[in-house]
Parts: structure tokens; sequence; C-alpha cells
């Protein structure tokens, strides 16, 4: 083989859609040319890095408010609302005002002791939490906005993380409620939803994927370069994820399919 | 998964269809928002026009569901109703002006292996990784049309030669050869930032 006509190989070879007659010859061609082995290296790391400057560009909030006020795309809006985040940083003033109401609300907010058996995974425990909210049996504490579930969660692990600042409004669904559950001495932070999508927990945690579930389907997002893990019981479904040391996991009545695309959506590389 | 170059919008289909069904929809299509985005903003030249097409897309696409067959890959489709809608009104209105087009210069034509440096420059000759970022966008945006839209669609967009193909309307393996000379011209623009190697 010549190197002209390797040319197309590697760039099938780097996107792996070469298929063996042609792989098999060309890895004969890549022992014995130093050219085309750096020629491959480089594409590679091309390929690399065209696909990091894609994932650097994300849709505007501006776009993205303009598509869910259509009411040709969405008859009901959903309104705007951009992550937790931007509500809690805008200003210092604001700020301060943030740090007093952690002192305050943490006071009142819920804590749930949730004993169950050594060793049993935190999401089925996530799961079995959310199937006592939909029989009306949790112990709630309503507050007015996502900036007030951030502070008190955040509060009460003292800062240490933060819970997942997920803008649901496009499922139509908003922030309700927060909740602290104790789970064998881990503190999960608890963030509920609810609207006229139905309703969804979001459990943020400080673990690893060794607390991913056993029986858990895998998926892999190429794009971000991370796994999911879905995962039911009796009806109701959860999405694992973890962002560095945090682990994040979505639990909802709503199809898995959804679900899944929901959490695919939000993660964010580690 | 045959769109044709213009997708109908029909309101007839589009009331039948209940308000549960239309809001699923939007939800699943919804999620392919950053990925849309990030194809036509290598489509077209001005943030505006970017934002005009997704827009459009997304109309399109409601428009049309019925052709959407459940399960099937969304992305990819949502994908082709883009590039069909760029096609149809922004390609042949020319409003993409191509800055840098000389794919057919003898400097083109010479093997790129050839211009590799003989030595690896080393990490000091790296950019900061968003530096690089910003030259890899505009080297795209530099690059002809024909050679840019498959490297949006396999390198940015995750697609496999065939669902190119699908989107782009053409042969695998014209996807394949223009990848293959897109990335050529890239490499060109992009040789004194990137970390060449050399055996």
């Amino acid at each position: 083989m010549k190197c002209d006509e390797a040319k197309e190989l590697i760039t099938a070879l780097v996107d792996q859609e070469l298929r063996d007659p042609e792989r098999n010859a060309l890895e004969v061609h890549l022992t014995e040319c130093a050219n085309c082995r750096s020629a491959l290296e480089n594409e590679q790391a091309l390929k690399q890095a065209i696909r990091r400057a894609g994932q650097g560009i994300l849709a505007p909030d501006r776009l993205r408010d303009r598509i869910l006020s259509n009411p040709s795309i969405f008859p009901e809006k959903g309104g705007s609302a951009s992550s937790w985040w931007d509500y809690i940083l805008p200003t210092a003033p604001m700020l301060r005002a943030a740090l007093a109401i952690v002192f305050l609300l943490a006071l009142v907010l819920p804590m749930f002791y949730f004993f169950r058996p050594a060793g049993e995974p935190i999401a089925f425990a996530a799961l079995q939490t959310y199937d006592l909210f939909l029989r009306g049996e949790l112990p709630l504490h309503r507050v007015g906005n996502a900036k007030e579930i951030e502070v008190q969660l955040s509060g009460a692990v003292g800062g240490r993380f933060h819970p997942m600042g997920y803008d649901l409004s496009t499922m139509n669904l908003r922030p309700v409620a927060a909740l602290v559950q104790e789970i064998q001495g881990r503190k999960i932070l608890v963030a509920i939803y609810e609207g006229q999508g139905g309703s969804l927990f979001c459990y943020t945690f400080l673990g690893s994927e060794k607390d991913v579930p056993p029986n858990a389907a895998k998926f892999f997002d190429a794009d971000k370069k991370m796994n999911l893990y879905a995962f039911s019981r009796d009806g109701m479904n959860g999405v694992f994820h973890r962002e560095g040391e945090v682990i994040c996991i979505l639990v909802s009545a709503m199809p898995m399919k959804e679900l899944l695309a929901l959490a695919q959506a939000k993660a964010k590389p580690s | 998964m045959n769109l044709g170059t213009g997708v109908p919008i029909n309101d007839h289909v589009a009331a039948r269809w209940t308000k549960e069904e239309k809001d699923t929809f939007s939800r699943e299509a919804i999620v392919h928002l950053d990925h849309l985005y990030r194809v036509a903003r290598y489509l077209v030249k001005e943030p505006d026009e970017a934002h005009d097409l997704v827009q459009e897309t997304y109309v399109r696409a409601l428009g049309s569901h019925e052709q959407f067959t459940p399960g099937s890959n969304m992305k990819a489709w949502l994908s082709r109703i883009l590039y069909n809608f760029f096609f149809d009104h922004y390609r042949q209105k020319k409003r993409w002006v191509l800055i840098d087009d000389n794919s057919k210069d003898e400097e083109y034509r010479s093997d790129y292996w050839e211009k590799v440096p003989a030595e690896n420059r080393g990490p000091e000759s790296h950019l900061l990784a968003s530096e690089l970022t910003t030259k890899i966008t505009d080297a795209l945006r530099r690059i002809p049309e024909e050679f840019r839209l498959p490297i949006v669609m396999v390198d940015i967009g995750d697609f496999s030669y065939e669902q190119a193909a699908e989107i782009l309307s053409c042969p695998i393996g014209t996807v394949r050869s223009r990848l293959s000379r897109g990335r050529r011209l890239l490499h060109k623009h992009l040789k004194d930032y990137l970390g060449v190697k050399k055996d």
C-alpha cells in the first residue's frame, strides 16, 4: 500500500469505520511507515480537538427562551428560568441575603432518617422515598423558589457540596420542596420538583460509581464521555450519574426514555 | 428516513395530535437543542441566522412529526431537517461567505504528511485548550462547506458515516473522502497550534 492510498483509510480508522480487509491492509502499512503512523496520531488528536471545540458551543439562553415561548413548538410557555446558580450568584448583596437565609431556613429543614439494611444501595432508598412521596406519606417542607432550596440544602451540609441546580421548566416541572435524607451516615440532598409534567426527585450526595445499584443498565454518552445508569422498581425510574465526587440520581414515574434523555441533557462532564 | 428537501407544516395533522403527545415530542426534541445550535453555528455565519435556523427546525419538526418513527434517532432526524432548511433557504442565497476556499490549490494537493515538522515541538507549542478551541472553530469556518459539513456531522455531531450520509444526502464514500480531505485542510490551518508528531 502507498501512503496516498492510506490517507482515507486512516481517516476511517480514526472514526472506527474501517472494515476488516481494509483495516488489515492498513495495519500492515502502518507497521512499515512511520509517516503514516504519525499521521494517524495527528488525525486522532485533531478529531478529539474538534469534538472538544464543538462541546464548547451551547445554545444561548436567549435562543432557548425563544423556542420555549414559541406556541408552535410548546403550546404553553414553560418559563425561562436559568440554572439555580443564576439566581444565587448575580450580586454580592443577594449573596449576603442568601447566606442569612441559610441560617434561618436550615433550622426548619426537615431531616429524614432512613434506616436501610447495611450495604443496600442509596439508589433503592431513593426509589422508596419517592414512593412515600407519591403516597403522600413523606413529610415535606415546601418552599417558594429554587434559590431557597439551593440555600437550604447547601447549608445542611455546610457548603461541602451543592444540590444539582437543574432548570426543568421545559418539562413543566418546578422546584417546590427540599429534604435532607440521612442514609447509613451519609447526607443526601433531595430537591423535589412538581408540575404539570408530574413529579421528580433530584438526589445529590458525595459518592462514587460504587453507589450504582446492581443490575442498572449502563449508557455511555459519547459526547460528554460519561456513564449514565438507569434502574427501575415498581413503576418508578431512576437515572444515576456522577460529576466528580458528586452523585446525582433523578427519580420519577415518567417514562425511562424521557428521564434518561433529561439526565443526559443536564449532566455535565466531570 | 426520507424528508425530502422541504418539510411541509401540516396543520391538520398537528390538530389531531393530542397536547400530551405534542408535549412529549417537544420535550424529547428540545434535548437536542445544543447539538442543533452547534451544527447551525457551523453552517451559517451570523449567530442570529443560527437562531433562526434552529427555531425553524423545531417548527418544521413539530409540523411534520408524523414522519418521525418513534424509537428512531431523533437527533439525526432533526439534523436532517435543519440541513434541508439550510440548503433551501441559506445556502442558495450564498449568505455564508467562504473566506478561504483554496481546496484546489497546489498547496492543498500536496501531501500534508510532508508538512509535518521533523520534530515534536513539545508542550510549549501548545496553546491553552480554550484558545485552541477558538482556533479550531475559526479554522472550521474557513474551510469549504463541502468539507466542513461531514466534519461537523461526524466529529461534532458524533454521527456514523451512514447517518452523516443520510443527513447530507450523499454516498457514504463521499462522506469518507470529504472527511479525509477536510481534516487535512483543517490540519493545514492548525498545524502551528496542534502538537504534531513524527516518529
